[in-house]
């Protein structure tokens, strides 16, 4: 938090996040997808944009373990993603 | 000093008595006595200025400034001194008006500020210029892919508090629009469990207010038991309007910086509503 004691400028005011707090993983159930994750933005030079499955994929962990209020993932910002999948799965 | 010499002439007066010279010198008296009293000025009537004559006391001279009628009009012409009555009255007229219209004025100012809360309040906006976000907009928000931004992490423990905090990505790339995830990690290397409670900044200020989170492990406490180790993630986006706003248009880099602090009982750390 700023604490700029300058009269009249605005200061930063943090907002709660939208969906709320992540319960923390103190069993580690999900660090394999989380590890698959950071390798994957190693390799893509911290481009976010080539990782999203990976992050769909620990999310999807997450909700499965109890550990993420299960949310359908378009409303997550998925939603090409998932318009891809039956694409391929049709495909196969 | 001037009353003196009046009480003066008037003794003089009661001795002379009989004397033809006595009317004489009272009217000597009222020529010089204005001359005599240069701390009143102005015109008087007549009369006045014998009254006070013999009452030459500080304490009665103030009764008599107290007891003071009212101001007469200058003039003694009855139609220019009925004019002179009607502007005065105007002039007392306007000065209410004006006087009232300054009250107003600063009990307005003193008004506004709970009356701004109360706007707030019913339109939801809470003080931030952007109207809120729902789940729909990300839903619906297309990434704009040719603005690119760079996102820089910083953790932060406060001294008290013995975790070890850190980002374990220093930067990544990301364009608005477009959800992205991100982690850091704790350890809390004491032999006690520790509950610590993180707050947030977004640096710069402007751009914070399009960064919007989803998901994070801020402003709850977050408990760490003795040698354990967790992954912390962040679950953000950037508002795809931060593309349209004309002063974001050299802004290319935003820093995310967490804080931890140690969360005692009792301690209540300000957190924005939240819970």
């Amino acid at each position: 938090m700023s604490t700029a004691m300058n009269f009249g400028t605005k200061s930063f005011q943090p907002r709660p996040p939208d969906k709320g707090s992540f319960p923390l993983d103190h069993l580690g159930e999900c660090k394999r997808f989380q590890e698959k994750f950071m390798k994957c933005l190693r390799d893509s030079h911290f481009e976010s944009a080539r990782c999203r499955s990976e992050s769909k994929d620990y999310l999807e962990c997450r909700m499965e373990r109890q550990l993420m209020a299960p949310e359908p993932l378009e409303k997550l910002g998925f939603g090409d993603l998932m318009a891809e999948e039956p694409a391929t799965q049709d495909r196969c | 000093m001037g009353g003196l010499w009046l009480t003066a002439w008037r003794s003089l007066e009661l001795c002379a008595g009989r004397w033809g010279r006595a009317a004489s010198l009272t009217t000597a008296g009222l020529r010089l006595e204005p001359l005599l009293r240069p701390w009143r000025s102005g015109t008087r009537a007549p009369d006045g200025g014998l009254r006070r004559l013999g009452t030459w006391g500080l304490r009665s001279q103030a009764r008599g400034l107290l007891l003071q009628p009212p101001r007469r009009p200058k003039s003694t012409n009855p139609f220019t001194r009925a004019q002179e009555e009607a502007w005065r009255r105007r002039n007392k007229t306007v000065l209410t008006y004006v006087t009232a219209a300054a009250v107003a004025m600063l009990g307005a100012s003193y008004a506004a500020v709970p009356l701004y809360r109360l706007y707030c309040q019913t339109t939801g906006l809470g003080g931030s210029a952007v109207a809120g976000h729902g789940s729909d907009q990300i839903e619906n928000m297309v990434p704009v892919k040719d603005r690119i931004i760079k996102v820089t992490f910083n953790a932060d423990v406060h001294a008290s508090l013995q975790w070890n905090f850190r980002p374990q990505q220093t930067e990544i790339y990301v364009v608005p629009g477009e959800t992205a995830l991100a982690f850091y990690k704790a350890k809390n290397p004491t032999d006690k469990p520790v509950i610590g409670i993180s707050t947030y900044n977004v640096v710069p200020f402007e751009a914070g207010q399009y960064f919007n989170k989803i998901q994070c492990f801020c402003f709850e406490e977050q408990r760490l038991n003795p040698q354990e180790e967790v992954d912390m993630p962040v679950f953000f986006y950037i508002d795809p309007e931060f593309a349209e706003d004309p002063r974001m248009v050299n802004v290319d880099l935003i820093t995310l910086s967490y804080t931890f602090f140690e969360a005692k009982d009792g301690h209540k750390l300000p957190v924005p509503g939240y819970h």
